[in-house]
């Protein structure tokens, strides 16, 4: 049957290391019990780099939680803020601005990446077939644009001919698929065993029906991670946000650059009227651009790597 | 009339060399010696170039400008007065594109102040507007594209090859607003000269001026610690001896407290002591570059000593303008260089010191000369930049022209007001004293970028504080006098357009040694004569001769 074929027992096998009865210490015979001394290096040594990971995004959290003049006081870094303030905050959300902008980075990012998976994964699928007439030009030709881009102007130009200025086409489209992920895809799906392929043929499978049943329950691993850079890669775009639309459509992203950029040029004698903590600002951005990442990750983390092996290892 | 005193030329020094140049300069296509100050052979025409200040009957100012350019004070708004009567747009829209800081504004929809100002421009403006940091990109993509909008800000930098780029896609405003044509726009009309000097490019007006208060200062005091040591005013220090003895006496690294420390070692105040002259010295249309001179050599001696001598912050020189600004207002530091403006305004020094300690109080420094005599500062503030119109008819330059009358509306008029400050009620309402105070949504709903279209001359104006007005004021007062233009302020060098900053940037880096003490003066003067070989004579040959035609 074509249609249990692509899925795993959700058991392994009797003698998997999974289903072996846990013993009161599973250490290999051959390893020696640490020596307390070692453990407590080996803590130590744990707590010091956990420390020096997270010293920078506490500093970022703290600061962004600061006064303006506690931060002047502080020379700007504060670990722990004497009378938290969420007016950084309450400046970035006031007024809706950046509420929209998150909401069209949502659409953006979600639509983006299911499109980019889309035709990533087709096109890969497509290469992998050894039958397809002129495969490898098209390879090639995917092949091409990682090592010559095509550059701002001549992009500009393509974009607005297509009539795409000030559209929110214009994110995804240029950037629907990338070369790298194509070939991270197409490499996972070429070590998939060809007898799972002969078999559903023989069974009467055709190539759409291969590709949704068989292959992509077998590759949620390499799809997770693809996906997981094309949603970054939309998450994070500025660049055509600010070449191609206007600030009334910006993602994000683009926003809270220009928070970041946030400073007042010489001779600009600001006549608004609303005091600004900038630096709490700055870093509240970093802490709001941080946020959806830091939800995501440590779902897609036991993928990444496994992903990121594929398309190193494998060609 | 203003002016300004200057070793530039002045208005009619200016007219006089803005003889035969342009046919010259480009009936060969090279750009060489190319300047802003050439113009056609038709060199009567120069008479009626620059347009003629017609000052506004507005509202006294509580302490009035002066003709050298000393911007007047206000303590409070005065009663608002309506400087445009009929909407400029008949229902058409114009396009323009400039640059943003900070926040993307409120969408037109949502923006009580956007719907407001169309609502009295008669039609739409469509803006395209990035960071500063974006322009170049954004603007030469744009260049690109084929479709320029008809307002482009000239921001200095986006454009490499701007002389050729005026001529061949931007309109020439000469016979729209020189001379007296100009009285068709008031507001235009009402900014000094000094400013339209900056918009003459190939003997031709070409753009519109966005106006500063033409001295960036000298830098910042910490007026507390300075009274601890004995000085009321900065002005009482007495020379540059003086002035170590000061430094020497606020310095105490266990207390951590200097005297000196910022952003690479804020050498603007010691320049100004030493008399460096503005970029480039102008003596007799022989130039000079200011790291050429005695002067600039004695004023990076001067500060390598005191960096020697420990008063200076360590490592300060990195700072970023965020770590100088926090040390200035923690009072790690008692002097800094920043620009004049950053004094003014809610999150401005005269504001932000007292807030973090109400015992302190920033005042600007008012250089006196190393030797006693008098400082020279400069007058490298005179616009933000200006803005260019595209190629048109004349009924459209006119339509676009009288959108920029109306956004230069001057400070005490309602557009001010609505430009400024937004919608009365949602974005604003007067206190008892006539001072708008803002409403919560105001920052966003503001943040459309008119002011940088088309702007008036500032004014000094801060309804929460006489004093911080009386200070300002008093500091453009003394500053402006002593300051000097940069010759070359106005005028188009190719080579120094194309490489300029790289040729620049050893000598730079030998100064900065000199001070660390990893360098000698040896050194400095040698990387000063690799960049008069390297192109640095060249870039001189060419600002001689555009001065000279």
């Amino acid at each position: 049957m074509v249609a249990g074929l692509g899925r795993r027992p959700k058991n392994g096998p009797k003698n998997s290391p999974r289903n072996r009865p846990k013993t009161k210490d599973t250490r290999p015979i051959w390893m020696e019990k640490p020596k307390p001394a070692m453990q407590v290096s080996k803590a130590i040594a744990l707590v010091v780099i956990c420390f020096l990971a997270l010293y920078p995004l506490l500093a970022v959290l703290a600061t962004s939680l600061s006064s303006q003049s506690e931060i002047a006081n502080n020379n700007g870094l504060v670990l722990f803020p004497k009378e938290p303030t969420f007016a950084a905050y309450q400046t970035i959300f006031a007024g809706g601005v950046v509420t929209d902008a998150l909401i069209r980075s949502l659409v953006i990012t979600t639509v983006g990446t299911a499109l980019s998976l889309v035709v990533t994964v087709a096109m890969a699928y497509g290469l992998t077939r050894r039958d397809l007439v002129g495969g490898r030009f098209f390879l090639m030709t995917a092949l091409f644009t990682m090592l010559f881009s095509p550059g701002i102007i001549p992009s500009f130009l393509m974009v607005k001919e297509l009539g795409l200025l000030d559209s929110y086409a214009a994110l995804v489209l240029p950037t629907l698929m990338s070369a790298f992920n194509l070939v991270v895809v197409r490499s996972f799906f070429m070590n998939l065993p060809q007898e799972l392929f002969e078999a559903a043929k023989i069974d009467g499978a055709g190539d759409f029906r291969i590709l949704v049943q068989m292959v992509l329950p077998l590759s949620r691993g390499v799809l997770a991670v693809v996906g997981l850079f094309y949603a970054v890669g939309y998450w994070n775009a500025f660049f055509n946000a600010m070449l191609y639309l206007n600030d009334d459509k910006w993602p994000l992203s683009m926003i809270l650059r220009q928070y970041v950029l946030l400073g007042q040029p010489m001779g600009d004698s600001a006549v608004a009227e609303i005091a600004v903590p900038s630096q709490a600002i700055q870093m509240a951005v970093v802490v709001i651009s941080l946020i959806p990442i830091v939800i995501v990750f440590p779902f897609l983390q036991r993928y990444f790597t496994k992903g990121v092996l594929t398309g190193a290892i494998k060609g | 009339m203003h002016s300004v005193p200057t070793s530039g030329p002045s208005r009619r020094n200016f007219l006089s060399v803005t003889g035969i140049g342009a046919l010259a300069l480009f009936s060969g296509g090279a750009l060489v010696g190319c300047g802003q100050r050439t113009t056609s052979v038709a060199s009567n025409a120069s008479e009626a170039l620059l347009p003629t200040h017609m000052p506004l009957k507005a509202a006294a100012a509580d302490i009035a400008g002066t003709a050298e350019g000393v911007p007047a004070a206000f303590y409070k708004y005065p009663a608002p007065f309506r400087s445009v009567e009929t909407a400029p747009l008949k229902g058409s829209k114009i396009t323009a594109i400039t640059n943003l800081f900070g926040t993307a504004p409120n969408a037109r929809a949502d923006n009580p102040a956007w719907q407001a100002i169309e609502a009295r421009l008669g039609g739409q403006v469509e803006i395209t507007s990035v960071s500063s940091d974006d322009y170049a990109t954004k603007f030469n993509t744009i260049i690109a594209g084929g479709e320029l909008p008809d307002l482009m800000l000239n921001d200095g930098a986006a454009v490499p090859n701007i002389v050729e780029f005026l001529q061949a896609k931007c309109a020439d405003l000469t016979p729209l607003l020189g001379g007296d044509k100009i009285k068709d726009y008031p507001n235009l009309a009402a900014i000094p000269e000094v400013f339209w000097k900056q918009t003459v490019q190939a003997g031709k007006l070409y753009s519109l001026p966005i106006p500063r208060n033409l001295t960036g200062g000298s830098g910042f005091v910490n007026q507390t610690l300075l009274e601890n040591v004995g000085v009321k005013f900065t002005e009482d220090i007495k020379d540059k001896d003086d002035f170590y003895r000061v430094a020497k006496e606020l310095t105490n690294p266990s207390r951590n407290q200097w005297a000196l420390g910022s952003t690479k070692f804020g050498l603007t105040m010691l320049h100004h002591m030493f008399r460096t002259p503005n970029v480039w010295k102008n003596d007799g249309g022989k130039l000079t570059r200011a790291f050429e001179t005695d002067e600039y050599l004695a004023a990076i001696e001067f500060a390598a000593k005191l960096y020697k001598d420990g008063l200076y912050v360590p490592g300060s020189e990195g700072w970023t303008k965020s770590q100088m600004v926090n040390s200035f207002i923690s009072g790690k530091v008692a002097m800094i260089y920043d620009g004049l403006p950053a004094y003014i305004g809610p999150t401005g020094y005269g504001r932000s010191i007292p807030a973090a300690n109400k015992a302190n109080k920033a005042v600007p420094f008012i250089p006196v000369g190393h030797d006693g005599g008098k400082a020279q500062t400069w007058l490298d503030n005179i616009t933000f930049a200006t803005v260019m119109l595209k190629k048109a008819d004349e009924s459209k330059l006119k339509e676009v022209l009288a959108v920029a009358n109306f956004l230069a509306a001057p400070f005490g008029s309602e557009e001010y007001l609505l430009l400024n400050y937004g919608a009365e009620g949602a974005d604003y309402t007067l206190d008892s004293n006539g001072n708008p105070v803002v409403t919560e949504r105001a920052l966003l709903d503001n943040a459309v970028p008119w002011k940088y279209l088309a702007a008036p001359q500032q004014v000094v104006y801060d309804p929460s504080n006489k004093d911080i007005v009386d200070v300002m004021h008093n500091a453009y007062s003394k500053l402006i006098p002593l300051g000097v233009e940069d010759p070359c302020g106005t005028l188009f060098s190719p080579t120094n357009a194309s490489k300029g900053a790289k040729l620049g940037q050893p000598v730079s880096d030998a100064a900065t040694a000199v001070i660390a003490g990893r360098g000698t003066m040896d050194a400095l003067k040698s990387a000063v004569a690799d960049w008069k070989k390297n192109g640095g004579d060249t870039i001189r040959g060419e600002y001689e001769s555009a001065l000279a035609k």
